[in-house]
């Protein structure tokens, strides 16, 4: 038996009753008091999501930047100091080992941030590159800092956050919460505004209680999920594994064939040339039924494809989800039926950011 | 607390005997909880026949899906179209307003099988013990 992974906040969320549950090894809150209450929280006000789960990776050392080109999907060394991008780490057969974020802390000093599945094999990933060049030093201090989401349209007049509060979407900065010492960057997961905090696992408690104290209401697994299905964002292990490529996968944007070369770039051309017969979409049901993952998709009884995920939109009462099909069905507007529980239930391809901060967010007239 | 009149079965259901061999059936209290927020039901259709421990629908929460097994065998003679229109309604009053299928019994004595409160809510105990929340 493998025992979970604890986050510095594991007594906290064990003192506020939330269900607690294992994802990707660690044992995480799904829910506090209700997975709606907490979605609508973060659309409407202000969420905290302990994501300590996530990796967080410093690579520094005079050479960082070239490395990190040779393993990542778009150039790192091209980041201007203070900013970050989204990133795929893929395989030399152009599988996706991860989707991650890459903050360029200093001219040699860059922060990735990744999912917490395969943690092991993306560090090995970075050691078989890097070998035993001196001049590239990884460090991986997921497990001696915390990380919180704070997410929300009112998290800039959080007192907390009014010093960052100027700071353009996926920027970052050092800077100080009361006393505390903080990495704070404008980036998340969830289509609203907000920001994501790094600190040492000490500062933990106090953080996490500022934030308490100044009404930001504390949010599970449960609502990360369903906020960013809802946004149309992808979620590694379910959406992405090392199977699928970027272009299938809606991805292709993350990749940047016409720079230098990287590790799986030359596979990447081919595909690319090549085609895909899968494409990622976005449905939307027409009952009440919902879709879950590894639900079948279908077309006139002919199988189509799969669904990667799948649940209840609160903020558009409808049910939606994501999911693999041939290209020739991929189209906004094709009418496919799920199979759920040996009867298929109809569904329509939609656009799959389903949620747009700002607009209207009605469900798609199909 | 769970009500007093009525049985419970191990896999969380409960029926509230009613005159003239009928019964309703729903969901504890624990179970519902457990759920967390439901969004679907899909319940049988009137008319039908279910035997006991069948499974007879299915449960929708945001999380996951679950079986729905009666606890008793007989004719589905109502479900209630209030949980089925508003199920978050089972989640608040999973006893009372969020009871699922109103059955017409043909074994009543089933019944006498099935946990009395003290008995379910000795297992609801043990459980909660068992994953503390």
């Amino acid at each position: 038996m493998k025992l979970s992974k604890k986050t510095p906040l594991n007594k906290v969320h064990h003192e506020l009753k939330a269900r607690m549950i294992d994802f990707a090894g660690w044992e995480l809150p799904v829910w506090y008091t209700s997975i709606l209450a907490e979605h609508r929280a973060v659309r409407s006000g202000a969420g905290m999501f302990d994501v300590s789960d996530m990796g967080r990776v410093w690579v520094s050392g005079r050479k960082a930047g070239s490395f990190l080109d040779e393993i990542l999907t778009k150039p790192a060394q091209r980041l201007e100091l203070g900013s970050s991008q989204l990133c795929l780490l893929c395989l030399e057969d152009g599988g996706i080992l991860d989707d991650l974020w890459v903050y360029r802390l200093g001219a040699d000093r860059y922060l990735l941030v990744w999912n917490a599945n395969n943690v092991e094999q993306k560090l090995d990933w970075l050691l078989r590159w890097a070998g035993s060049d001196p001049d590239v030093i990884i460090e991986d201090r997921t497990r001696d800092t915390v990380m919180l989401a704070v997410q929300g349209p009112d998290v800039s007049q959080l007192e907390n956050l009014k010093g960052v509060s100027h700071l353009p979407r996926f920027d970052h900065t050092q800077t100080r919460i009361g006393d505390i010492d903080v990495f704070a960057a404008r980036t998340g997961y969830t289509g609203e505004d907000g920001f994501e905090i790094i600190s040492d696992a000490a500062n933990a408690l106090p953080l996490w209680e500022s934030f308490i104290r100044q009404g930001v209401k504390p949010c599970g697994l449960g609502a990360r999920d369903s906020l960013r299905l809802e946004a149309g964002m992808l979620l590694y292990g379910q959406d992405l594994d090392i199977s699928t490529n970027p272009f299938e996968a809606g991805l292709g944007w993350l990749v940047e064939l016409d720079n230098g070369d990287f590790i799986g770039k030359s596979a990447l051309l081919k595909i690319k040339r090549q085609g895909v017969r899968y494409k990622l979409i976005g449905f939307q049901m027409k009952g009440r039924e919902i879709a879950r993952s590894g639900y079948k998709i279908f077309k006139s009884a002919q199988e189509g494809g799969r669904v990667t995920s799948g649940g209840y939109a609160p903020t558009l009462g409808v049910n939606i989800g994501l999911g693999y099909v041939l290209t020739e069905l991929a189209t906004i507007g094709t009418d496919i039926e799920i199979m759920i529980r040996n009867k298929p239930v109809a569904a329509q391809v939609v656009n799959k950011q389903f949620y747009k901060r700002g607009a209207q967010n009605e469900p798609q007239r199909i | 607390m769970n009500p007093k009149e009525y049985k419970y079965t191990p896999e969380h259901e409960w029926i509230c005997p009613e005159p003239g061999d009928k019964g309703r059936i729903g969901i504890t209290d624990y179970a519902q909880s457990q759920l967390g927020d439901i969004v679907f039901l899909d319940l049988p259709a009137p008319g039908t026949q279910v035997e006991q421990s069948q499974k007879i629908g299915e449960i929708e929460s945001v999380k996951a899906v679950s079986e729905l097994f009666t606890p008793a065998s007989g004719k589905v003679l109502e479900v209630n179209q209030l949980a089925i229109d508003e199920p978050q309604v089972v989640n608040e009053d999973p006893y009372r307003a969020g009871w699922l299928v109103r059955l017409e019994l043909s074994k009543p004595s089933e019944l006498d099988a099935l946990m009395n409160s003290d008995e379910y809510d000795e297992l609801e105990a043990r459980l909660r013990e068992e994953s503390p929340e």
